[in-house]
């Protein structure tokens, strides 16, 4: 058994424990006893303790949805479709263990784990724009992780008290807030379209290229006097 | 699956390394991000240049230089993807200094647009060579690519030199700013 599927092991067993013991040690050592692992599993597989074990939940999820997504022709989706079902699909990964997420966050929300739970919130929405394709190296990179980070984290507290038939809400919800990032994306067109106004103001730089131009043809910089001659 | 397993947890740490030490992962992406924001920066500095400069006689010869970057620079965006590697944070101001840098030398003419490209040029140059020390043969395709682009630089520096860069004005108070900034900005682009 390597070091990770040690890991997942341990973690699925404990997962059912949270529900009632919350992410402690406790729950750690009854889901290794459970999974039939020996005492020393636990500190094995997480020596960080408890923060390791929350940390693995969150990058198993993300592993998870990963593998489920790449069994779907994600190809023909536009890049809101895919989004929306890597969303989903995240979701559905968590289904099975929702308790464990409610703790989860309860224990993120500790003021000392905050660090870890924002980071834990970034890699789970670079995995879901990995999954979309995305291929943006700019500043783009990270404003999109920003929106989606966003549209997660409310559609989690959404998910965790959604009492409808198979989630609709849920999903709706995540087709509204979805809908909300499209109009910022709008937006900043109608920004750029601004930014295109400002190229027929006066530049500094084609003001400086002027100015050297005629300095030039005054005879003060022989360089320059040649290079207008050629051309 | 079981890939993006191992790269959540924490990787294996190389024999000799201390606590607190870049992994041999984030060493890794820490190279293809500075080298990603290298070339853009350095697509940026001719562009600069070749703003001012574009319709001189050196035109042809920026423009050359310049697209041999941009294939630089395409080859590290595929590089980012497929390695999952974050970009730099800073490439907005990269976006803005660059051009600046190349804008503002070539307003202090051909000369001191030629050093700069020399002063860059060569601090890009070491900067690879420290780098391919440092790629073991699992990452043969990328020191490959490597070396092929240092030999393009060291091509352009070539260039700079044959244009009279030496003569610029004030050349080693220029050329020393210009790569005590390189060096800066490279440690930066590492790290953020």
């Amino acid at each position: 058994m390597t070091i990770d599927q040690l890991r997942d092991a341990l973690l699925l067993a404990t997962l059912p424990n949270v529900t009632f013991d919350g992410w402690s040690l406790q729950a750690l050592r009854d889901g290794a006893d459970q999974a039939g692992l020996d005492s020393t599993a636990a500190l094995r597989a997480f020596p960080g303790g408890v923060a390791d074990a929350v940390a693995h939940f969150s990058a198993w999820t993300d592993a998870e949805t990963l593998a489920r997504l790449d069994a779907q022709p994600l190809d023909a989706l536009k890049v809101r479709e895919k989004i929306a079902l890597a969303v989903r699909t995240h979701f559905e990964v968590l289904e099975p263990h929702r308790e464990a997420k409610r703790r989860q966050l309860s224990y993120l929300a500790m003021p000392q784990n905050v660090g870890l739970g924002l980071k834990l919130l970034y890699a789970t929405v670079d995995s879901l724009w990995f999954a979309a394709g995305d291929t943006a190296t700019d500043y783009n990179h990270y404003t999109k992780r920003a929106l989606l980070a966003a549209v997660v984290s409310s559609a989690t507290f959404y998910w965790l008290d959604d009492q409808s038939d198979d989630h609709a809400e849920t999903w709706a919800f995540v087709d509204r807030r979805l809908a909300d990032v499209m109009s910022v994306g709008k937006a900043t067109a109608s920004l750029g379209k601004l930014g295109a106004l400002l190229s027929h103001l006066p530049s500094p730089v084609r003001f400086a290229r002027q100015i050297r131009q005629r300095s030039g043809s005054a005879g003060i910089d022989a360089t320059t006097l040649n290079r207008t001659e050629a051309v | 699956m079981t890939e993006s397993t191992t790269l959540n947890s924490p990787a294996p740490r190389m024999v000799g390394s201390l606590p607190g030490d870049p992994t041999p992962r984030q060493r890794l992406a820490r190279m293809v991000r500075v080298d990603h924001a290298g070339e853009y920066g350095a697509k940026r500095i001719y562009e600069g240049q070749i703003s001012v400069l574009g319709k001189g006689r050196h035109g042809k010869t920026l423009r050359h230089m310049a697209d041999q970057e941009l294939v630089h620079l395409q080859y590290f965006e595929k590089q980012l993807n497929a390695r999952k590697v974050r970009p730099t944070l800073l490439q907005p101001l990269w976006h803005l200094t660059g051009f600046l840098l190349g804008a503002g030398t070539a307003l202090l003419g051909e000369r001191a647009a030629m050093a700069c490209t020399v002063a860059v040029e060569e601090v890009i140059e070491g900067h690879y060579e420290e780098q391919l020390k440092h790629l073991g043969p699992d990452e043969a395709e990328l020191a490959d690519s490597i070396r092929v682009f240092q030999a393009e630089e060291v091509e352009h520096r070539d260039i700079g030199l044959a244009n009279e860069a030496e003569q610029a004005p004030a050349y080693p108070v220029l050329s020393a700013a210009i790569k005590a900034g390189t060096k800066a900005v490279i440690w930066v682009a590492e790290r953020v």
